[in-house]
């Protein structure tokens, strides 16, 4: 089982996506999963593919194709506004 | 370093930085507030009047993140210590946000290091502020000046 996190604004699209996803084997990476939810709806996937998103992978900046395993947790990260 | 709901005491910071070693000649404090006028987005001529910020961060992910800014401060300048607090949760217009302390022995760097760490927080601390004014909710926007300050700071 991966664990799909979604911050900020990105939360606002997530009322009837998959908030995780079964390996169930195959290689997957955030871009393989972003394709998946972006299936669920359209305007997450929207959201998700913004060049300013940024995906961590087990609380990692990590690359949309980094491969990820069972357990893991995927959190995707809008523009940070703290401060 | 610390992420919490509560609120600070900006005088129990400032002790601390000063007590924090012999060759303390500079200290160097920031303290962000929420304002009370939100403008809106993509406007600025049009204010309304903001009633509660909510700051959402990432645990763990986020105090790591602090820490490597921190970090780097340190590599940077010649630092006595850093004070970073960061508040999260549902905050009121006039509320602290955020406070970055620096001791150094010369000021200069305490300048520097106190901005450097606020431009980083900004634009590489993973919070989000979602903000209610005049009964309606947005997320903040990054701010294309944020990335720019931040930007100078590289290479």
């Amino acid at each position: 089982m991966i664990n799909l996190l979604f911050f900020g604004r990105l939360s606002e699209f997530t009322k009837d996506v998959s908030q995780s996803y079964e390996c169930a084997g195959e290689s997957m990476t955030p871009l393989i999963i972003r394709e998946k939810l972006t299936l669920e709806s359209k305007a997450l996937g929207q959201e998700l593919s913004e060049p300013q998103v940024l995906v961590a992978v087990n609380k990692m900046i990590v690359k949309w194709d980094h491969i990820v395993r069972d357990g893991d947790e995927i959190a995707f990260l809008p523009p940070v506004t703290g401060g | 370093m610390s992420i919490q709901e509560d609120d600070f005491d900006i005088g129990v910071e400032h002790l601390r930085l000063k007590s924090a070693g012999n060759g303390v000649g500079a200290i160097v404090t920031f303290t962000g507030l929420v304002r009370e006028f939100e403008s809106e987005p993509k406007s600025t001529d049009f204010q309304r009047n903001l009633s509660t910020l909510t700051l959402e961060y990432y645990p763990e992910m986020t105090e790591k993140l602090l820490s490597e800014i921190i970090q780097q401060s340190f590599d940077r300048w010649p630092l006595v210590a850093v004070s970073v607090v960061h508040r999260v949760g549902s905050l009121k217009p006039n509320d602290q946000i955020v406070f970055v302390g620096v001791a150094s022995e010369h000021r200069i760097e305490a300048f520097q290091a106190a901005q450097f760490l606020m431009d980083y927080l900004k634009t590489r601390a993973t919070f989000w502020k979602k903000i209610e004014a005049d009964g309606q909710s947005h997320w903040a926007e990054a701010k294309v000046s944020d990335n720019v300050a931040a930007a100078k700071w590289e290479g």
